[in-house]
């Protein structure tokens, strides 16, 4: 088993599909860590036009004192306060995939236009070495309940990957055998850095 | 002066003592990491802090070779290509290596070592490129280099799909070394210092430009065939798919053949992949267009480019916005 690869999880903004994957399979004791491909930290505001942007730079707890003092009945109720909360005792603040230079084995994506950022992101980084990474796309809703079952299912994939002895000959049958479980289609390319 | 001098020659000695420490550890350790921590150690002090103990423990390094740990192997894998890359002379001693560990039973050190191959591949003719006269040095690292060379082109037969990507990355590499770069070759900034055909002065004594440019050209038409064999697995074509798209980035004399492949691939998918590997495989092909669309040269190729484009879904808008940049000169051509 190659339990020492390294995975990544990147949904938009690194606050409800990746970090409850991150949670997921951080608990199982995998090697994970978490990001957005946004601009902004983006997060629901009280109308759908004026959602609350935020800096990768600002902490979750400083997101949590803000929203907390905007409105602390809306957040609560729907979730935003308690998710937040969740995220900043698993680290202290998003971080966006572009500014990160660390190598991974695997990256999980949670939808499509992410799953194409983090491709052109790797592809216009200079290459050195040449270590291949897998990139497989899961389209989750961004959406509380969708997070938790992409969460289990994405856990459900990196196990199955990680079982391996051989990733790179194994994968194209694993993420099969996945999609066909899940019946879900998954998206599967390779890039190396 | 004086003190600088015996400051110098006891740091020296120092480290002397260290790496013999170091090594002399590693080979007792019994824990992978423990012992790669100290031969990484090795690897600071012999190729960073003092280069001129490199050659004394070449061959304790190379003792690490017959480990029974396949991360230790990959690790010295890494430091050959390091050392290589700091020193050209180590090259007679440590080329046979690559061969043994190319032979390796474990796919994970066969990987590493093709990977690596491909930047030696570039020490090795830099290196002959500036030879004035033959040495047996280098005649035994030439003749040695065609014969592992040869061995990882074969291993594109290899029944396992990670060999196979690894060995498609190599040829990518060895094509690039020989052939020529021209004025619209888009080079990686990383990439610039890399040695390649026109780099090379005539009349070299083992570097006959004709000969390579051929076995560059012959390169590239095994990477144009792998990307039309019939059974190919997704993973091995989005690779190939990228190696040629490169190729055509960096030298435009071959953007022909690239986009006649990619027309021939795409009317012609390989009838074993899955429904969403043929979208995985679609998504990357329309990727690799939009990245020759913004080429200078394709220029001369925007009709097929863009048609293909449009078959596979992309947008007008997104296509404007991919278009080469023209100069005055070609548009007039045009």
């Amino acid at each position: 088993m190659t339990g020492d690869l390294k995975v990544a999880v990147v949904c938009s903004s690194n606050q409800n599909r990746s970090m409850e994957a991150h949670n997921f399979l951080s608990k199982k004791g995998f090697r994970v860590r978490s990001f957005g491909t946004g601009t902004q930290v983006k997060l629901p505001g009280p109308s759908p036009d004026k959602p609350n942007n935020y800096d990768f730079s600002i902490t979750y707890d400083e997101m949590f004192n803000d929203l907390s003092q905007k409105d602390p009945e809306l957040y609560t109720q729907n979730g935003i306060l308690h998710m937040l909360d969740r995220n900043r005792r698993i680290k202290p603040r998003p971080e966006r995939f572009q500014n990160c230079f660390e190598r991974f084995d695997i990256i999980v994506t949670c939808e499509e236009r992410v799953y194409d950022q983090v491709i052109e992101d790797l592809e216009t980084r200079e290459k050195s070495g040449g270590q291949a990474v897998h990139i497989i796309n899961v389209d989750i809703q961004d959406n509380h309940e969708e997070a938790t079952i992409g969460a289990f299912m994405i856990c459900e994939l990196v196990a199955m990957l990680l079982m391996s002895e051989d990733l790179d000959n194994d994968v194209d049958e694993i993420v099969q055998e996945f999609e066909t479980q899940t019946k879900r289609t998954i998206l599967h390319t390779m890039a190396f850095y | 002066n004086e003190e600088d001098e015996a400051a110098e020659r006891e740091s020296n000695v120092s480290t002397y003592d260290k790496v013999v420490d170091l090594l002399n550890q590693a080979s007792l350790l019994q824990r992978d990491s423990d012992k790669i921590r100290n031969l990484r150690q090795v690897q600071e002090l012999i190729i960073h802090k003092d280069p001129t103990l490199l050659d004394n423990f070449l061959d304790e390094m190379i003792a690490f070779i017959s480990d029974r740990s396949v991360d230790v192997k990959k690790f010295v894998t890494g430091f050959f290509e390091e050392a290589c890359k700091k020193d050209k002379e180590v090259l007679s001693k440590v080329l046979p290596c690559f061969g043994i560990l190319l032979a390796d039973d474990n796919v994970n050190v066969k990987k590493k070592v093709i990977l690596t191959l491909t930047n030696v591949f570039k020490y090795i003719i830099q290196w002959l490129s500036k030879a004035k006269t033959t040495t047996p040095e280098m005649t035994a690292v030439w003749d040695n280099i065609h014969k592992i060379k040869q061995q990882v082109f074969e291993l594109l037969e290899s029944n396992n799909d990670g060999i196979r990507t690894h060995v498609v990355k190599f040829l990518e590499g060895v094509v690039l070394v020989l052939s020529k770069r021209s004025t619209d070759s888009l080079i990686p900034k990383n990439q610039e210092e890399d040695i390649t055909l026109d780099q090379i002065q005539d009349g070299n004594k083992y570097l006959k430009i004709k000969k390579l440019e051929e076995d560059g050209q012959n390169t590239f038409v095994m990477l144009l065939q792998f990307q039309a064999s019939p059974h190919i697995s997704s993973i091995n074509l989005m690779t190939v798919m990228g190696a040629l798209t490169n190729i055509a980035k960096q030298r435009p004399i071959f953007l022909d053949q690239v986009v006649q492949g990619l027309e021939a691939l795409h009317v012609n998918l390989p009838p074993t992949l899955a429904k969403s590997q043929v979208n995985s495989v679609r998504k990357n092909l329309k990727m690799q267009m939009l990245a020759l669309l913004k080429h200078p040269a394709s220029v001369d190729y925007l009709t097929q480019i863009t048609t293909l484009l449009t078959d596979l879904g992309a947008s007008q808008s997104e296509i404007n916005r991919n278009m080469p940049k023209m100069d005055e000169s070609r548009k007039r051509k045009l």
